[in-house]
């Protein structure tokens, strides 16, 4: 079922479903399958990338495991407890070690609120008193590499790669153990993305911290992250150790993933594989594999039978039938 | 070579703003000859949608807006065309498309009429012929049962479908030049690999010389035939693109690339840190004293920041590589030379 990777996994995900009841004026249709049975761990520092396209539930995964989105079923072990049906009471200790970055730093600060405001909201909701307050909002400010001066700016004086920032000193803010990081440099541009990515990877080193990695940039999602689950239609279509994953790629649609990105170097290019069409609605998925419609290899069997994750080598586990003969 | 079909000269626009005079672009040249691809490359604010703005004249007009320079389109100047002809140009002989379909196309028009509007314009084709092409256009760029598509609105189009039609929209009047602004930065990577597979197609099929957009390093080194880079208003290096990627010469583009995480990076990628570059883009309301890159740059010394350099080849065996540093040829401390 699930992988173990660390002796404790830090967050143990079964099961993970959410869907969406959809109502018409005149009828009840089916549900968008939004999250449609995930399972994977994590461990104490470590990163798992979740990749794939839009709609295919990464950013619902994400929102989900911090119950910003109620789960429809399924357990989230954090730390050994099920986080997923505790009442919001019983949840909120588990604010603080579950936090979250998100893509636009713009939208997700308050703009009435100077900076260093915005990084001491969460001290003070969980009862710090202002002068320790002070002292830990300058150490978060000096940690991810802002000065000083910068506390009494509101957002919109601060670039984007400054902003960013800002959602991470608030996010550090509580000493979390594990950060989900939804698309946390997609808006940034390349010289900027750059200073981000070294941030937080300074930042898991020197505290330990385990981090979700949301993701459409393979290129980004493999430099950062230790493992990655590649995600199709609210399932994980293939998980796996990055490098593993990333030069044997054992899914078609990660191979076809893979081999649409651009690359720099023309030694670096293969056979580009296209995809036809587009993703197929989440509320009326294929029967069987819901990636046959788009595969290059798919087979008659595809459409039967809805193929489960099965270990091929060392913690690679894939959910295709023909896994082994189309590579 | 022949005349370039597509020229700009010394192009500087700037924009009025209620603290100042912003140089959106300042003095920027290139060419572009028929049926290339030519890339233009740069991180936001770097002007180069401005530029491509501007060769449509799709900006607002002074007090808020100042232009100089030259546009020429085989040799007519289109910053001092008047207003008529530029309408006779645009979407016939040079079309543009943009980032986001939805906002360009719109939404109270089924596809099929907005097509075939262009056509009836500019061609002088009859309803019925004009819906013919329209349906033949839908077809040419990838959208299945195109004749039947014709009559949907664009929210009924899927993004890449979308792109697909503001494409076919383009293309209708078999321009001579497409400016594509970022055409699939709001697309899933798969279909980034769909639009730019049939960009490439339809200039090997209809001859289109394109003017590309992006910010896409990757995007560019696949498609393009050469690039432009921009860097806070100013044309800092130009090449072909092998060129450019084998020996990028600038310190801002090698600064670009070090900063790039790779995908095809064997063994510990992941354990290689990313070259950061310290800073970020300066503000464009004061006038360059030297190079716009110096405050950010691991090489630049008094020199960079007095005087501004001039673009120059990077070397006498590749005459058509040009960079606009004093140091083009010093390696870049802590980077492989």
């Amino acid at each position: 079922m699930s992988v173990v990777a660390f002796p404790r996994p830090l967050l143990d995900v079964r099961d993970l479903v959410k869907h969406y009841p959809t109502r018409t004026f005149w009828r009840d249709s089916p549900p968008v399958k939004a999250l449609d049975g995930i399972s994977f761990t994590l461990g104490a520092g470590e990163t798992l990338g979740l990749v794939g396209e839009s709609g295919c539930g990464k950013s619902t995964a994400a929102k989900t495991l911090l119950r910003l989105i109620e789960p429809t079923a399924g357990q989230i072990l954090f730390d050994g407890a099920d986080i997923a049906t505790l009442s919001p009471a019983a949840f909120r200790p588990y604010r603080r070690e579950l936090q979250i970055v998100f893509q636009d730093p713009y939208a997700s600060l308050n703009p009435r609120l100077r900076a260093g405001e915005i990084v001491a909201e969460p001290l003070r909701n969980f009862g710090w008193d202002s002068r320790d307050g002070e002292q830990r909002v300058a150490d978060l400010f000096a940690r991810v590499g802002l000065n000083t001066d910068a506390l009494k700016k509101y957002p919109h004086e601060f670039s984007g790669g400054q902003r960013q920032r800002l959602g991470i000193a608030r996010a550090l803010a509580l000493n979390p153990r594990l950060i989900v990081l939804d698309e946390p440099v997609s808006a940034l541009d390349v010289s900027i993305q750059a200073q981000v990515i070294n941030l937080l990877e300074d930042l898991q080193a020197d505290l330990g911290l385990s981090y979700i990695f949301v993701a459409h940039d393979l290129a980004v999602v493999r430099h950062i992250s230790h493992r990655v689950a590649v995600m199709y239609l609210g399932r994980i279509v293939e998980i796996g150790p990055v490098d593993s994953l990333f030069t044997r790629p054992l899914h078609p649609y990660t191979r076809a993933l893979l081999s649409a990105v651009p690359k720099i170097s023309p030694a670096a290019r293969q056979n580009r594989i296209l995809l036809k069409g587009d993703l197929p609605s989440p509320a009326h998925p294929p029967s069987g594999c819901t990636f046959r419609t788009r595969c290059p290899q798919a087979r008659p069997e595809c459409a039967e039978r809805a193929p489960q994750l099965v270990a091929h080598g060392n913690r690679h586990q894939v959910s295709c039938h023909f896994a082994e003969t189309s590579a | 070579m022949s005349a370039p079909i597509l020229e700009i000269d010394d192009l500087r626009i700037a924009f009025a703003s209620p603290d100042g005079i912003v140089r959106a672009v300042d003095g920027v040249s290139w060419q572009l000859n028929a049926g290339e691809m030519l890339g233009i490359v740069g991180e936001s604010g770097c002007g180069k949608s401005v530029t491509a703005m501007s060769i449509l004249r799709l900006l607002p007009g002074p007090p808020a807006m100042f232009a100089s320079g030259a546009i020429r389109f085989r040799g007519e100047d289109l910053l001092t065309a008047s207003e008529a002809r530029m309408r006779a140009l645009r979407g016939n002989a040079i079309s543009m498309i943009f980032q986001d379909p939805m906002t360009s196309l719109n939404p109270v028009l089924t596809i099929g009429e907005q097509i075939a509007e262009v056509l009836i314009l500019h061609q002088k084709l009859s309803k019925r012929a004009a819906w013919t092409r329209a349906g033949e256009m839908l077809d040419l760029v990838g959208i299945p049962d195109p004749v039947r598509r014709l009559a949907d609105y664009p929210h009924q189009f899927s993004g890449g479908m979308r792109q697909r039609a503001m494409i076919a929209l383009a293309l209708a009047c078999n321009p001579a030049v497409l400016i594509a602004d970022e055409p699939t930065t709001a697309l899933d990577v798969t279909i980034q690999a769909q639009i730019m597979e049939l960009l490439a197609r339809l200039r090997r099929e209809m001859g289109t010389a394109i003017v590309l957009i992006t910010h896409d390093l990757g995007v560019v080194a696949e498609c393009c035939d050469r690039v432009v880079v921009m860097y806070a208003g100013t044309k800092v290096e130009e090449a072909r693109v092998d060129a450019l990627f084998a020996r990028p010469s600038h310190p801002y583009t090698r600064g670009l690339l070090a900063a790039m995480p790779e995908l095809d990076t064997p063994g510990d990628a992941r354990h290689r840190r990313l070259a950061e570059i310290p800073g970020m883009v300066p503000s464009l309301k004061q006038a360059a004293v030297g190079c716009r890159f110096a405050p950010r740059c691991a090489l630049a010394d008094e020199r960079c920041r007095q005087t501004i350099p001039a673009l120059a080849p990077t070397s006498g065996e590749h005459a058509d590589h040009f960079a606009a540093c004093f140091r083009a040829h010093e390696p870049l401390p802590g980077t492989a030379a």
